[in-house]
């Protein structure tokens, strides 16, 4: 039975025009189904989307829950007629259905390309994924089709935005305003007169371009579903769609044509492969500034207007927010000035002759009266004013991604809300309270959401307190339904995806910073699974650079999980096996290498050593490794740049006397050796340390006459390591060191002679303090 | 052919004003001469309802003019700001020109502008005869323009005094002057308007006072943005110099236009124009004025003393004046050019060459 009473309503997305007229059109008619353009398997969460804690803008997000980077996002804002026809059939209690191509087969769609681009272009498959990501599902995505003529994927795209290109305006919205608000008529007369200029653009493309052939396969299936409702439905049918589709809505196909074309999509996904949930969207998102197909100019601007849709005046309230906007910049703006602002909007507008000054005209009017003619002072508001930091709200009891939920749930216990403007927060790891803020952000960073930026880093490990800066982006969501594969809470999936890591991670070093990272994040499982990857792994290690640069975080570990209330029994154990083996190690190590390698090893010697000294006391690990070092510095193979360092350690430690250093630099710096050899050495021993030299005789001595006894081209040669090296000493100590080497004076001031005649007078003043001290009165006396 | 030398373009766009006003239809602000949007036809170019082209005055976008017309077309008064030969004062004579049929109410503010220029003088042989009175006050084109409610152009506004310049402030925001002396005070009749220009990048200017500054829409004239645009501008301007000035115009000037465009743009931005190469850029603005100020010069010496051909050699002369206004700084900036850049390019061997050669 052929249902006749069906309405077409072409609109705009995201247009507030579109909108405005379509809540009038829909009273007028009292529609008893309606109809919208969105994928038809989601239709039972379209409901949601009028649900009283519904705040767009949010978006209907769409993944296949195996390869969860195919995702399609649906955003709707307050001022889509999408969302506001829901919310209307809401309230008018009257059953409302999405009608377009089930996500399951845009889905199947998506990775049947993604598969055949990974065919052609393995290579290039890493940089397809994020554009699958961005296409638009409710527009028409086309995006993967790179030879489109630009003309026809702008009319695909905004039909509308085309035609008010063509009539002269930048920004459709004022078209459409303009256009609708002049024929103050009813308002479904005006939605005819869109279908007409519809069919006109339409008219000169040609029908088997292959540009058109998604649409029309979305187009048969809107058809079908149509027809399949209208023989459930008596009463007036609403259809609401992308204004280009409506005269092929309209258009009679004989319904086994349609599904013949519809035969030619690839196989559903499975049921349980997709999964659809609304998620929150930002406005800065749905500007067509961040890349994003369908979108809009200025959200903030649509905004507005839909907010002032009934008042006849909404110039001033929005010029007055800019000028705000412009004040908080710090420019002064006197209301004169918005006055003067609006007053130039007026006759702009009647110079244009447009019926009402439009986004453009305020934009002009605003550069002119409050900037004072200066673009830069407009540009650095405009991010703010016209995109927004808006962030959508979703019901509580939305059928979340178990991953989303679990951070909603985190996020509402720690009371961090997502903002989408930048914030920071300090944490007090002391509390339980900062403590678990602190979990969650570390754990979300291995999930690669940094929601959270640690500002201080580093230096911050240990104490007490982290200072975070938190920005919440839309894209965190998508990518945290990426991670789903991982697991369903948060610590489970994070856990999960380091483990994953960890287990294919050979680098020694690696392994042992990521164990910290785990703990940081509070992962038990990871950590313990790290520890055990990083005792299997020590075993194999024979590179002695690995071992040294694993100790240092693994010692940070073991003091910073002491102080984080874990038990870590074996990382003490593993700690002293790695210093046994690079102490075993490293002698060797330090052989035949050149300058480049010396300097590396030069470094890890350096940092292991400082943890090791700290950690280990005075055991017999470390006296391996002091060992270690006295081999390095005997050893005429070793690198004289590492026989430098080692020589200068055993020196600070007192473990080499003055004679016998005095005996090696004679030797090193013996004339007979070759200079760059000598440098090595130098290089070694002073660089940070040079300030030894201030108030050692020995050493001074020693590098003053080898200095001297250089020739001057070999001495030019090496002047850039000098530089360097003494540069560590800051003008006071250079001085010092200059009145030494030509004053002599250094050793009349740090002589000190004691005066044995004072001697009686001390024993006296001592007493008296020891009489203070038990609080005599008398003290003085 | 009259006389004079430059005739105020109220006389010499005749023709086109008078058509524009024969089919204007639309709303006239009080005291103007034609409706807003013939005002921005006749900056912008285009065809009247009977089919009379209209010359482009302006070329660049549609939307600054509109910005300036629209502020004209309220009792704001306009400041045209922008870098040196930008078109401001261009701009500002066809506006009063179109809008009030007079574009030559004009002051020339410099620093020796004083209030007795922007407000009133006195006659001061009636002044001592019969005393204080309204027949002694001389009247400045400011003056005049309240009494017949039409538009004075101030050109240079930041060249004077900021002192001087605040005696605007209460012309424009109360439309009328006072005068102490008298006890009385003149009221600007309606449809007077100011339009000032002002140069944003010069030095040893004198800045507006926010007092002033707000009562000002500020319109920002550009450079040009593409070649293209500014070809076109200099082309215009050269063959409409040549007429007047009695210098035939090459056929080969259209080229060499291009030519001292592609090395103007160059040099003024800093960077070759395909973006590869960074440059020097010398202390002069090398503005599209001056750009055609360099063409007319090469067509005056062309006509004069080489017999009517413009080459390189021509052109070049007047180029190096453009180019090196500090004599040590941009010769070295040129030197570098000239070696890194013209040397290589084809079809500018005879600029690398004269320039060279003059430098």
């Amino acid at each position: 039975m052929a249902h006749s009473d069906i309405h077409y309503f072409g609109i705009r997305h995201h247009g507030p025009g579109s909108s405005k007229r379509l809540l009038a059109a829909l009273e007028q008619l009292q529609p008893q189904y309606i109809l919208i353009e969105g994928p038809a398997d989601c239709s039972d969460l379209l409901p949601l989307l009028a649900h009283q804690q519904m705040k767009p803008p949010v978006a209907l997000l769409s993944y296949a829950v195996e390869h969860a980077q195919s995702s399609i996002f649906y955003p709707f804002a307050e001022y889509s007629p999408e969302y506001q026809a829901s919310v209307w059939a809401k309230q008018q209690q009257i059953p409302s259905a999405f009608i377009d191509l089930p996500i399951a087969v845009r889905l199947a769609q998506m990775q049947a390309e993604q598969l055949h681009s990974e065919d052609e272009e393995h290579t290039n498959a890493e940089q397809l994924t994020p554009n699958n990501n961005q296409s638009d599902g409710k527009s028409d995505d086309q995006s993967n089709n790179q030879e489109n003529t630009p003309q026809l994927t702008a009319l695909l795209r905004d039909p509308i935005g085309v035609l008010a290109n063509i009539a002269g305006y930048q920004d459709a919205e004022a078209w459409w305003n303009d256009l609708i608000e002049q024929n103050r008529d009813d308002s479904l007369a005006i939605f005819e007169q869109v279908e007409h200029a519809m069919t006109a653009l339409r008219q000169p493309v040609a029908q088997d371009s292959p540009e058109l052939a998604h649409d029309h396969q979305r187009e048969a299936f809107m058809r079908l579903e149509i027809a399949k409702i209208a023989k459930l439905c008596d009463g007036p049918i609403a259809v609401i769609c992308g204004a280009w589709h409506v005269p092929a809505l309209k258009a009679k196909h004989s319904a086994k044509d349609d599904r013949a074309l519809i035969k030619a999509l690839p196989k559903k996904l499975a049921a349980s492969k997709h999964k659809s949930t609304w998620i929150p969207w930002t406005s800065a998102r749905l500007a067509t500034q961040t890349g994003y197909g369908a979108g809009v100019a200025a959200p903030m601007w649509y905004q507005h207007l839909w907010q002032h849709r009934q008042q006849d005046d909404h110039i001033a309230p929005w010029l007055v927010f800019i000028a705000q906007n412009l004040r908080e910049q710090g420019a002064v703006i006197s209301t004169a000035s918005v006055i003067e602002a609006q007053r130039l909007c007026l006759s702009l507008a009647a110079v244009r002759d447009r019926p009402q000054p439009s986004f453009e005209e305020i934009t002009d009017a605003v550069i002119s009266c409050m900037c004072f003619g200066e673009h830069a002072l407009w540009e650095q508001i405009h991010n703010t004013v016209l995109l927004g930091h808006q962030v959508g709200q979703i019901p509580d009891d939305t059928d979340l991604v178990p991953l989303l939920e679990d951070l909603q749930k985190r996020q509402k216990k720690y009371k961090l809300k997502p903002e989408a403007l930048a914030r920071e927060h300090s944490l007090d790891l002391r509390s339980d309270i900062g403590q678990n803020k602190s979990i969650l952000l570390h754990q979300l960073q291995l999930l690669n959401v940094p929601w959270g930026e640690l500002l201080d880093s580093g230096s911050s490990r240990g104490t007490f307190r982290e200072k975070w800066r938190l920005t919440w982006q839309p894209e965190f969501a998508i990518k945290l339904v990426e991670h789903i594969v991982y697991g369903s809470t948060i610590e489970q999936a994070a856990n999960n995806k380091v483990m994953a890591s960890l287990a294919k991670e050979q680098n020694l070093a690696v392994l042992a910073d990521s164990v910290l990272n785990c703990l940081t994040a509070n992962l038990s499982q990871a950590t313990e699974f790290g520890l055990t990857q990083l005792t299997l792994r020590a075993g194999q290690v024979s590179d002695c650079n690995d071992l040294l640069t694993s100790i240092a975080p693994l010692i940070d570990i073991s003091r910073y999980g002491s102080a984080r209330t874990l038990s870590l029994s074996q990382i003490d154990a593993l700690i002293e096996r790695l210093a046994i083996q690079a102490a075993l190690a490293l002698p060797y190590a330090c052989r035949n290498l050149n300058d480049e390698e010396a300097q590396h090893v030069q470094q890890n010697i350096n940092s292991a050593h400082r943890a090791l000294v700290l950690h280990l006391g005075d055991t017999d690990i470390l006296a391996k490794w002091w060992q270690a070092i006295e081999a390095i510095a005997h050893s005429d193979q070793s690198s004289y740049l590492l026989i430098g360092l080692c020589a200068r350690l055993l020196y600070q430690n007192e473990r080499l006397s003055r004679e016998q250093l005095s005996t090696m630099l004679d030797k090193m710096l013996s004339p007979a050796l070759p200079p760059a050899q000598a440098a090595r050495f130098f290089d070694g021993f002073f660089t940070d340390s040079v300030d030894q030299l201030l108030y050692d005789s020995l050493l001074l001595n020693a590098i003053n006459n080898w200095l001297l006894q250089l020739e001057e081209t070999t001495f030019v040669e090496f002047l850039p390591l000098f530089r360097r090296v003494f540069s560590n000493l800051d003008a006071m100590e250079r001085k010092r060191l200059f009145d030494t080497l030509f004053n002599n004076k250094a050793h009349a001031e740090i002589v000190q002679n004691i005066d044995t005649n004072q001697h009686t007078y001390w024993q006296q003043h001592m007493e008296k303090l020891a009489k203070l001290a038990q609080r005599n009165k008398d003290w003085l006396a | 052919m009259s006389d004079i030398l430059r005739l105020p373009v109220e006389q010499v766009y005749q023709s086109e004003l008078d058509a524009l006003k024969a089919d204007d239809t639309g709303n006239k602000p009080y005291n103007w001469a034609m409706s807003p949007q013939a005002v921005v036809t006749y900056l912008m170019g285009g065809k009247t309802a009977s089919g009379v082209d209209i010359s482009a005055k302006y070329i660049g976008h549609r939307r600054i003019i509109e910005t300036a017309v629209a502020t004209l077309a309220t009792d704001r008064a306009l400041l045209l700001l922008g870098v040196p030969g930008t078109a401001k004062s261009w701009v500002s004579e066809h506006l009063s020109a179109a809008i009030c049929g007079c574009s030559t109410q004009v002051i020339q503010c410099t620093a020796g502008t004083d209030e007795n220029q922007i407000r009133y003088g006195w006659n001061y042989a009636q002044l001592l005869a019969h005393g204080p009175s309204k027949e002694a006050l001389v009247a400045t084109p400011l003056l005049r323009a309240m009494e017949n409610g039409s538009l004075c152009r101030l050109e240079e506004l930041t060249r004077m005094g900021s002192d001087v310049q605040d005696t605007l402030i209460t012309v424009l925001s109360e439309k009328m002057l006072p005068v102490p002396e008298l006890n009385d005070a003149i009221f600007a009749q309606r449809g007077f308007n100011i339009i000032a220009t002002a140069n944003n990048r010069d030095k040893g200017v004198n800045e507006l006072s926010s007092a002033l500054k707000r009562r000002f829409n500020v319109v920002v004239l550009p450079l040009p943005d593409s070649v293209d645009q500014e070809v076109e501008i200099i082309n215009k301007r050269v063959a409409e110099m040549g007429q007047s000035l009695d210098l035939p115009v090459p056929k080969n000037t259209a080229d060499e236009i291009a030519k001292v465009v592609a090395i103007f743009r160059e040099l003024r931005g800093g960077e070759t124009l395909d973006g590869k190469l960074t440059l020097k850029t010398p202390t002069g603005n090398l503005s599209t004025a001056e750009a055609i100020a360099v063409m007319v010069g090469g067509l005056s010496q062309a006509n004069w003393f080489s017999q009517g051909q413009l080459t390189a050699a021509e052109i070049s002369q007047s180029m190096l004046g453009a180019i090196v206004k500090d004599p040590v700084q941009d010769r070295a900036v040129l030197e570098e050019y000239l070696e890194t850049v013209l040397k290589k390019r084809k079809g500018y061997e005879d600029y690398y060459h004269h320039l060279n050669q003059v430098l």
